[in-house]
């Protein structure tokens, strides 16, 4: 009895070291520089060349904005319009950059990556220029749907001059302000015209009780803990702050050493002090300042895309049945002029590793999924979903369906993912019937004729690429200490050059370099 | 262990018979074959899990580039040590991780001791067990949780306790966003947190004291305070100081996920710990090589204080965890 337990033990240790052996073999074959093997499609693919054209094989990694992997279905349907087999493999938005970064130094990106924004663009940029990555430039005429992408655009995507990526197209400026219009209506005021107009809204809906409940418990704004994203650079905007960087004495300059920016900071700590915004809005999540507007709470909610308006309605009215929201954008500054700041027209990028994909013949393929994903068919399949379940056509545009949950849970998760715009791959435009989003489209249009560009977007800094993300960390850290009044403008302006001398200077002569 | 040497007295045909000097030690290994592969599973996880990864400290003295690998990329030296000493906020960081691991042992780690002793003073089982049962729970919420519900209690945008401190006539608090309210919500979410699960070892041992001692003192006219003074805390001296030196082992792993949940701009100065640096740096931004160096600086600091404190215990006759 006890010999045999003790067999079994040997047996059971053995075995252990045995699998640890060949996990042991596999890391090293994944951490070495060789390129990482890629699936082994080609084996069947030749087998079932003879009956027919074999599906492509591709694996896809890319962020994922909701909580929760889509289902099959409509991968499935994609799988058929394009001749492929796809695997899709989804990482939470949130925590994107460091799955990015792990795969990245492990060699085991997959053939299609997904990067999550510019700055993480920006972090790739050494290892693309290092040829990491397949240039796809010249290969992009060869395909019909692609050679449609907006070449002004994808210049902005070029690094070192060449193409490596494919764009996800976004509006120009969708921010602006998604407000309570009945809350307004009801204190007798107008859609802000002006930055002032805008501080007296957020301060009598704080004060004067906008939901009617003899309490007062309601707040102006309610922002979160991102300065980009969040209100802070729309209304850095409006203030006339450049986009980023700016030109001043002749010279490329950043953003925070102009005066509107801290012309911004100031009207910001106004409001904080005054109690208009949540107090705690650099420790709110983003969940947090949606729930904050949508419960009734907060009547501006400001920086995001007005689009958004439809989600923040579907929300709000669960709670406040009665609720009205409207979009505003065009808020004068100071000098009475109206800009918008822009992105450079795209929100993500695709790359093609080439530790993954591994001859120009497997681009080649992979390039031609993504040609008939420009196709309407197609793309209107992954942004919009299965005709008659998750959208119908009226007029010639997409309706999105009733069952916003279903659409969240089965669609969101690709059409995030779909490169070009709608001029270019073909798909429905969106049929809205909310007013505020009616309005919000028009307003998408105006802001882009007031827009200011990033004059960095296309410019290439070695400084910027190696330490920028940490040395912005300096920035927003004194931007937020000196709305809370935690510093002073000698604090700030200390923020400023601590920031310089650890980099910041030579981020400006290398941009001022390239500019010319 | 007993169990897998017995059979070699009970069939000592297979087996030299044990207590017979071999001196011989191929013979020895042979007799003890059975412990050594008992002891394989520990020696391969210390070889797998510990000792292999540190071929990856290389890259601390190097200028890492994950497309160039460990064997490809150039070597730098003391490079990024340099930068570590040279750069200022290297000191805060240091000097915050420092002083959250001061909190955790003067202030975190008397409060399992003293909650085992109230423990072990209950009557009544029914009680006790409810009551133990409760103060584990919180140790199988993921800091996630926790820190979510100081939030909402905390936050000045409606939470409980700010409302309090209004409706009593104070001013509210900006718990979440100030550099001075940082390590007293830390230390007391981390005391909410294990206290309870920090217990269980002391339970068990005050529960293996003779209880022939308790009723010796008890006709001595001891009270209950004499009791706990003179036999309890006596008993479970070894253990508090085995756990102590253990705690100082882990001296700079302060919850990463703890801190990084609170960390946000306002507090950076002195939230900021060597855990989350390393990951900004690493994970986040990228600079592998660096936040590597700052990582093996760590664990030096780490081996230094097991060490230290070891050596101070053998000094205080207590036995030292090697």
């Amino acid at each position: 009895m006890k010999k045999s337990f003790t067999m079994l033990l040997t047996a059971l240790l053995t075995l252990s070291f045995m699998l640890s052996a060949c996990s042991g073999s596999n890391n090293s074959k994944t951490s070495s520089t060789d390129p990482a093997p890629a699936p082994s499609a080609n084996a069947n693919a030749e087998k079932n060349a003879e009956t027919k054209e074999a599906p492509t094989e591709i694996t896809i990694m890319l962020p994922l904005n909701t909580t929760e992997a889509p289902p099959d279905t409509i991968k499935n349907e994609v799988e058929k319009l394009t001749n492929t087999k796809l695997k899709y493999q989804f990482f939470p938005a949130d925590s994107y950059e460091e799955k990015l970064n792990t795969s990245f130094a492990t060699g085991s990106l997959p053939q299609v990556t997904y990067l999550k924004n510019q700055s993480t663009f920006v972090q790739m940029k050494e290892a693309i220029k290092d040829g990491q990555f397949w240039e796809v430039g010249p290969l992009l005429n060869e395909f019909p749907n692609l050679s449609k992408m907006k070449p002004e655009i994808l210049d902005n995507t070029k690094v070192d001059g060449k193409l490596y990526t494919l764009y996800i197209g976004r509006p120009l400026a969708r921010q602006g302000i998604i407000y309570r219009k009945d809350w307004a209506d009801k204190l007798g005021l107008g859609a802000p015209a002006n930055v002032d107009e805008l501080f007296a809204m957020a301060k009598a809906f704080t004060e004067k009780d906008p939901d009617g409940n003899g309490i007062k418990d309601t707040t102006g704004i309610a922002d979160r803990n991102e300065l980009v994203y969040g209100a802070f650079k729309t209304v850095s905007s409006w203030f006339g702050t450049p986009n980023t960087w700016g030109t001043k004495d002749g010279q490329l300059q950043p953003e925070f050493t102009f005066q509107q920016y801290y012309d911004t900071m100031d009207f910001f700590k106004k409001l904080r002090d005054g109690g208009y915004m949540n107090q705690d809005f650099a420790a709110t999540s983003k969940t947090d300042a949606v729930n904050m507007f949508t419960s009734g709470k907060a009547g501006l909610y400001i920086g995001g895309s007005m689009q958004d308006i439809d989600n923040l309605n579907k929300d709000l009215i669960k709670n406040v049945p009665d609720a009205v929201l409207d979009t505003h954008s065009m808020v004068a500054g100071p000098d009475g002029k109206f800009a918008q700041w822009m992105i450079p027209g795209y929100n993500n990028v695709v790359l093609f590793p080439k530790s993954a994909v591994k001859d120009e013949a497997e681009l080649k393929k992979i390039l031609a999924f993504f040609d008939k994903m420009m196709t309407p068919e197609v793309a209107n399949l992954m942004y919009w979903g299965i005709e008659g379940t998750h959208y119908t056509v009226v007029e010639g545009k997409a309706k999105a369906g009733d069952d916003k949950e279903l659409n969240e849970r089965e669609v969101k998760g690709y059409k995030d993912s779909v490169i070009g715009e709608s001029e270019t791959n073909g798909m429905y435009e969106p049929y809205n019937t909310l007013p505020g989003r009616i309005h919000a489209e028009e307003l998408i249009l105006e802001n882009v004729k007031v827009g200011v560009a990033d004059p960095t977007a296309a410019l290439d800094s070695a400084t910027y690429t190696e330490k920028g993300v940490e040395l912005q960390q300096i920035i927003t850290d004194a931007t937020y200490k000196y709305i809370y009044g935690q510093i002073d403008k000698a604090g700030f302006d200390k923020a400023v050059e601590d920031w310089k001398s650890r980099g910041g200077s030579k981020i400006i002569e290398e941009y001022n370099a390239a500019a010319k | 262990m007993q169990e897998v040497t017995a059979p070699s007295s009970a069939a000592p045909k297979f087996r030299p018979k044990r207590g017979k000097k071999t001196g011989d030690l191929k013979k020895r290994l042979w007799r003890n074959k059975w412990i050594y592969v008992m002891l394989l599973p520990g020696v391969l996880y210390f070889l797998i899990f510990k000792y292999a990864p540190m071929y990856g400290l290389i890259i601390s003295f190097q200028d890492y580039k994950p497309y160039q690998g460990i064997t490809g990329s150039e070597w730098v030296g003391l490079e990024h040590f340099k930068r570590l000493f040279t750069e200022p906020e290297f000191f805060t960081i240091l000097k915050n991780t420092l002083i959250l691991f001061a909190l955790n042992l003067f202030i975190y780690f008397p409060v399992p001791i003293i909650l085992a002793l109230m423990l072990n003073e209950l009557r009544g089982n029914f009680f006790k067990r409810i009551f133990q049962t409760m103060v584990y729970l919180p140790h199988f919420m993921s800091w996630v949780i926790i820190v979510s519900i100081s939030f909402v209690m905390v936050t000045m945008d409606g939470g409980i306790i700010n409302e309090l401190l209004v409706y009593f006539g104070f001013n509210k608090i900006n718990f979440l966003l100030s550099p001075g309210w940082f390590r007293p919500m830390y230390i007391f979410q981390v005391i909410w947190r294990e206290a309870g699960w920090g217990t269980i070892i002391y339970l068990a041992s005050i529960a293996a004291i003779d209880p022939g001692l308790y009723e010796a003192a008890r006709m001595d006219g001891a009270g209950r305070l004499r009791q706990v003074w003179h036999i309890t805390l006596p008993a479970i001296r070894g253990v508090i100081v085995t756990l102590f030196i253990l705690k100082i082992g882990h001296v700079l792993d302060l919850g990463f996920e703890h801190v990084y949940l609170l960390l946000n701009s306002m507090n950076r100065e002195v939230a900021e710990i060597i855990d989350t640096y390393v990951f900004t740096a690493g994970l986040r931004q990228g600079q592998f090589s660096y936040s590597t160096a700052i990582g093996f600086f760590k664990s030096i600091i780490g081996l230094i204080m097991v060490m230290l404190v070891n050596r101070i215990s053998k000094k205080m006759g207590e036995e030292g965890v090697y």
